[in-house]
């Protein structure tokens, strides 16, 4: 290790335990908060020791999807701060975290499927709320600020964050067809393409850790997204360019590298995060490469989570072993990445893994506690894993409930035609 | 032909039936590796699978016959013809074991060291799976011809889990395979491969699966014979684009194969199942 190697290091076993130091304190502040804490580490503990999965783990549904599907939004309404932006968390110790840009941005989409799910006006006026806040935010070129409000690098502008909010803004155009929001998602996108380097990557300041890394296939989504927008060949050109960065990352193991995280292990949110950038672009392109790509890794996932019922939390290269604690956000996105291949190549497999993997969140979901625990999605299982610890995180909540919506969507699908070919 | 029986638990009534009807055949095993009947992950399987309700029926079914009514006595009503002995039928495979005098040894696992010096002191000529554990390398070459395998599906088209089901689902046409065991999940040779004509006749998933069940044991008892007699060979499966592994079905979409099962619409056209 060289001495720029180990001083980054050092900096952050610093940041990492000025952090712990300062969630525990939290509890002094807040000692109601113990009881809940309490129960959900033991509940946990309880769980993990007795739990026994078997190939047959998960393949009936024991907790209504429509049930499941409203404590989930719910926990994200009650997570909408006063500014109209979503908390990032609800930790046990700290309670509610400040207004979190990135995740508020992707959140929208969620907030509209739901509405017009279920017609709850709640969620319709969550979405307006947040569109608002973020386009409050938007920086002279475009850009969106990085990590939470009021903390970390709150001026610095951000690839990643652009990218996720992009996607609820043009979702928020599409909806309300207010034309001032298309301008601030185009203005984004091209800040996004401006930025981007040559090769497809995005490196420098706006970037995390200042490399590149391929789980920002999430921003070429959004980019192909505002393409069939703005019908820019800029935006779609910035997204194509970025997945032939991406795809030039996979190996024949279906492992996609390039995720380039330093200090964390590849958690299972970004492996995903990589996949469905990957996929969702390649359907809206279309790129057959990129489809291909995704379903080959998400088979590989797929196999893992059907032969042992679980998925880890983390993966080393080419998926070789890991942490064994669940990563719970990544599970409900593979859910989702499984269910949309399912729809786009009709393998029932898919869809037949999908229903079980729900199914599993859905019997780790709190069925009761006070605000931010009830029907919130835990970072890890058990709630003290390496993923955001001991919190309650909202794209946790945003990905099951896109997971459950698109669950619903697609056996309604299989029901139809099914009745279709009855009928013929 | 020295024949092994390895079977998932000593009241299998799968693993008894191959046994007896192997026996009744002339082929007389030279013993069966069970694995224990109170083996805890089994038991919360079959608890999660059959519930607190069907597993307690089972449990008195086999262990306390008395209470349970003849009828019940034999679970899988299609097995009747190779579990009946006497007057009444066989309850576990240490009564079959009694009856036609061949040792049935327990084991913790089928892969154990244990079991597969066990198995070497048999020297069979072949050995018939009837449930357990993934068979490794040591277990597999250990028969002189192999591990012979009943799959509830036409190789290699549905592989795996739940493969009544998925062919129902998929449009495949339903049949059984005999095959040879390999390092894959179902992917060795295969000897006899026969659709499964009584479809129309079944009113249920479970109806459907016990009466492939009870053909699978013929077509196993078949394919026995044939080895015997050198009338049958086995052969490679076919290189497959695809994996066509399949897994557990889930209880949403086994209600839409039962469905079809009953409206008897035996063409694809819920979904495709070549990822």
């Amino acid at each position: 290790m060289n001495r720029a190697e180990s001083s980054t290091s050092r900096n952050y076993m610093i940041t990492r335990t000025v952090r712990v130091l300062s969630e525990a304190a939290g509890l002094l502040r807040a000692p109601q908060r113990v009881i809940p804490l309490f129960s959900k580490l033991v509940s946990d503990e309880l769980r993990t020791t007795f739990e026994h999965r078997h190939l047959y783990s998960y393949a009936a549904e024991t907790i209504p999807r429509a049930d499941a599907l409203r404590s989930v939004v719910g926990w994200i309404l009650d997570a909408q701060r006063p500014d109209g932006g979503v908390a990032a968390y609800y930790s046990l110790l700290t309670g509610y975290s400040e207004s979190y840009p990135e995740v508020t941005g992707y959140i929208i989409p969620t907030l509209y499927d739901f509405d017009r799910l279920t017609g709850d006006p709640a969620a319709r006026h969550a979405a307006y709320l947040a569109t608002d806040w973020l386009l409050s935010l938007q920086m002279p070129s475009g850009a969106f600020p990085g990590g939470l409000r009021g903390r970390d690098s709150d001026n610095q502008p951000s690839v990643f964050n652009a990218g996720q909010i992009l996607q609820g803004l043009i979702r928020a155009h599409a909806e309300t067809k207010n034309a001032e929001i298309l301008k601030c998602a185009v203005a984004a996108g091209d800040w996004l393409a401006a930025i981007q380097q040559a090769d497809g990557s995005w490196t420098g300041l706006a970037v995390y850790q200042g490399t590149a890394h391929t789980y920002y296939s999430m921003v070429s989504w959004a980019l192909a997204q505002l393409a069939a927008e703005s019908k820019d060949p800029g935006h779609s050109a910035a997204a194509d360019r970025n997945i032939d960065w991406v795809l030039a990352h996979v190996q024949p193991s279906g492992w996609i590298d390039g995720i380039n995280l330093r200090g964390h292990p590849a958690y299972l949110h970004f492996i995903a995060y990589v996949i469905q950038g990957l996929l969702e672009c390649g359907i809206l392109r279309p790129r057959e490469d990129a489809i291909q790509a995704a379903g080959k890794s998400a088979w590989v996932l797929l196999r893992k989570f059907e032969t042992h019922k679980r998925l880890l939390g983390t993966y080393q290269p080419d998926f070789k072993g890991g942490h064994r604690f669940s990563c719970l956000t990544g599970n409900a996105q593979m859910s989702c990445v499984w269910l949309r291949l399912f729809e786009v190549t009709g393998d029932l497999r898919y869809l037949n893994a999908a229903l079980k993997m729900n199914e599993m969140l859905k019997q780790l979901l709190p069925s009761k506690g006070r605000r931010g625990v009830l029907g919130g999605v835990a970072g890890s299982h058990p709630i003290w894993g390496k993923y955001q610890p001991i919190r309650f995180i909202s794209w946790g909540c945003k990905f099951l409930a896109d997971a459950l919506m698109l669950e619903e969507r697609l056996t309604r699908q299989v029901e139809t035609k099914l009745e279709a070919s009855e009928c013929a | 032909m020295r024949v092994v029986i390895l079977c998932s638990s000593p009241y299998s009534e799968t693993g008894c039936a191959v046994a007896a009807r192997v026996a009744q055949l002339g082929y007389v095993p030279v013993g069966a590796l069970t694995l224990p009947s109170w083996d805890r992950g089994t038991l919360l399987r079959k608890l999660g699978q059959w519930g607190l309700r069907g597993s307690l029926h089972y449990a008195i079914a086999k262990l306390v016959p008395g209470k349970a009514t003849n009828r019940e006595r034999v679970l899988n009503s299609y097995l009747e013809r190779s579990l009946r002995y006497g007057d009444g039928f066989f309850r576990g495979l240490r009564e079959v074991g009694r009856a036609y005098a061949f040792p049935v040894v327990t084991c913790g696992d089928q892969n154990s060291p244990g079991a597969v010096a066990q198995l070497k002191k048999w020297s069979p000529d072949l050995a018939i799976f009837t449930g357990g554990n993934i068979l490794r390398s040591e277990v597999l070459k250990v028969p002189r011809l192999g591990v012979l395998n009943s799959h509830l599906a036409l190789l290699p088209e549905i592989r795996g889990m739940s493969s009544p089901e998925w062919s129902l689902l998929c449009g495949f046409p339903l049949g059984i395979t005999t095959h040879f065991m390999d390092g894959g999940i179902d992917t060795g040779p295969i000897l006899l491969r026969r659709e499964f004509a009584s479809v129309d006749d079944c009113d249920s998933l479970t109806d459907l699966r016990n009466r492939m069940i009870a053909e699978g044991i013929e077509l196993l008892a078949e394919a026995v014979v044939g080895l015997d007699r050198g009338a049958v060979s086995a052969v490679p499966q076919a290189e497959r684009e695809t994996d066509r592994q399949f897994f557990v079905m889930h209880e949403q979409l086994k209600e839409v194969a039962t469905r079809r099962l009953k409206n008897g619409r035996l063409n694809s056209v819920a979904g495709r199942c070549d990822g």
